[in-house]
């Protein structure tokens, strides 16, 4: 007991001294695992609809090879940033651009960290979305697809007014599983001088060896942050579902007369009139 | 007699080793209403498939007004736009309401304006029966409204031919009636349709034509009246026989 008591002075003592520092590493934290998350998302978005073009024998050989090339080198992407250590792709990366470019580009001061950090961060995530994208499109039944080619849609609209709609709701949860990484695993950005959240941790216990209170700080502010993601993701999800019921459009001189209803009421009431009738009939 | 709007020349479709249509030869002119009735297997989906161009055929044309779409240079996107599709599976946009699925297609491909599109998806939702639905998600409507508004979503591209692929298969035989009602007083309106069906009292009483397949080729065609009075080959009488009960109501 006298420990936890001790616990909870140090941890409001260290709050007290240094909570700018902590608070600017969740910010920091923050912007970068949402910024980096929403290009992932993209990146996976047009890896995903470019690996899922359909093409036929029929097809003119260019546009067959160029399709083939083109899921080769999404595929190539996906196992190379899937398979190796986010914090050694930062490492990679941030060198590697003055290492090649002998010295001409590099990514310096602050801005350089930030624009390194969201690269690396969005590269991975996109990696590993293209992966839930291809596996939310493939996921939607092929008679979508059919009713759009019926009517006339091209490949693109299909995608983007029928298939990646509901494909996109189906992958928010892994969205939101991306998102949550991403908040915990930027903390290896720490290795290119990028200062979020497990960096204030790092800067602080460096000046004062209060390893135990400040990690505890840390654990907080971590579960804070991800549960605050996972009750927004659900928020949303519910608001993509839409609403249970729907209202019947009453001008109708059919329904009127058609005995579906006996006097007007609540919406709510004719609806569920209507669909204890539908599931009667 | 009129220009015929589609002509089936020599198609032929194999997946794989398995031949599935062989040699088929049809037409269909203005006013048409042709249905298409046979056993189950026998290639009825997949030769409608194929006019559609959701099956690439192995060999033959398909003669859209005298071209033929089957060719590399063929545009099937907007060959599609002209020839409506109703599935057995409805294949209503899921994440769109009944009033947005058939205005989807007007806006994107036909490019009309919203508004537009939205007064002509009403005027077919309330041919349908629809009219009061249009706020529902698919999920929520029964089956045979589902096929209702699929219906009306094919003819607010205001195509020239509608092709329905066994439209009441999929339903409860207590809304069979109400499809079938729809597509009744569509043929009376002078709708060009090719129907696959198993519905003999709608191809004997509704259709000006029927085509009886069986293994992959055209059996029979002809009359519907004769057609199903008199059948020629020996195949179409057995295949008929078979409904005897749900012909014989006249």
């Amino acid at each position: 007991m006298d420990k936890l008591v001790k616990l909870g002075q140090d941890v409001v003592l260290l709050w007290s001294k240094y909570w700018p520092m902590y608070l600017g590493g969740i910010r920091n934290t923050l912007i970068l695992a949402l910024v980096a998350t929403v290009i992932g998302c993209i990146i996976g978005l047009i890896c995903g609809i470019l690996n899922t073009i359909p093409y036929t024998k029929n097809d003119p050989l260019p546009k067959r090879f160029l399709l083939k090339l083109i899921r080769v080198v999404v595929r190539v992407y996906v196992e190379v940033f899937r398979g190796t250590p986010m914090v050694l792709q930062a490492v990679f990366i941030y060198y590697g651009l003055p290492y090649f470019s002998d010295n001409a580009l590099k990514f310096t001061g602050l801005t350089g960290t930030w624009v390194a950090a969201i690269i690396v961060v969005s590269i991975n995530t996109g990696a590993y979305m293209a992966e839930s994208v291809r596996g939310g499109i493939i996921s939607i039944d092929p008679g979508q697809t059919e009713g759009a080619k019926a009517i006339g849609m091209t490949h693109v609209q299909t995608m983007t007014s029928v298939i990646l709609p509901q494909a996109l709701r189906n992958i928010m949860p892994q969205i939101g599983n991306n998102f949550i990484i991403n908040v915990k695993d930027t903390s290896v950005m720490f290795i290119i001088m990028f200062t979020e959240f497990f960096a204030a941790h790092r800067y602080i216990v460096g000046v004062n060896n209060m390893y135990f209170p400040s990690a505890a700080i840390e654990m907080i502010g971590y579960l804070t942050m991800t549960l605050t993601a996972s009750f927004l993701l659900r928020w949303v999800e519910r608001r993509m579902d839409g609403a249970d019921s729907y209202e019947l459009v009453q001008t109708d001189a059919l329904t009127m007369t058609a005995g579906t209803y006996t006097h007007p009421g609540k919406a709510e009431d004719v609806l569920e009139r209507n669909l204890e009738e539908e599931r009667g009939k | 007699m009129s220009e015929a709007i589609l002509e089936i020349r020599h198609l032929s479709k194999a997946f794989g080793a398995h031949v599935v249509l062989r040699d088929i030869d049809f037409t269909v002119r203005p006013g048409d209403v042709t249905s298409i009735i046979g056993a189950s297997g026998s290639g009825k989906s997949t030769l409608l498939r194929c006019v559609n161009l959701l099956e690439t055929p192995t060999s033959g044309e398909i003669l859209f007004h005298g071209r033929d779409v089957t060719g590399r240079g063929m545009n099937a996107a907007s060959y599609r736009s002209k020839v409506g599709m109703v599935f057995q599976s409805f294949n209503l946009f899921n994440n769109m309401t009944v009033l947005e699925n058939c205005m989807v297609g007007q806006t994107k491909v036909l490019k009309k304006s919203k508004e537009e599109a939205r007064q002509n998806a009403m005027k077919y939702l309330e041919k349908v029966g629809m009219a009061p639905y249009i706020n529902a998600k698919p999920r929520q409507i029964s089956g045979g409204q589902k096929q209702r508004v699929a219906i009306a979503r094919a003819l607010a591209m205001e195509p020239e031919v509608l092709l329905f692929d066994e439209p009441t298969s999929a339903l409860d035989p207590e809304m069979v009636g109400e499809v079938l009602a729809v597509m009744r007083d569509l043929a009376n309106e002078g709708m060009t349709m090719l129907v696959v069906t198993h519905e003999m009292a709608f191809a004997r009483d509704v259709s000006n034509h029927v085509v009886y397949m069986a293994d992959g080729v055209i059996c029979e065609e002809g009359e519907p009246k004769e057609l199903f009075a008199h059948p020629k080959q020996a195949r179409t009488r057995e295949f008929l026989s078979r409904f005897t009960g749900q012909v014989s109501g006249d």
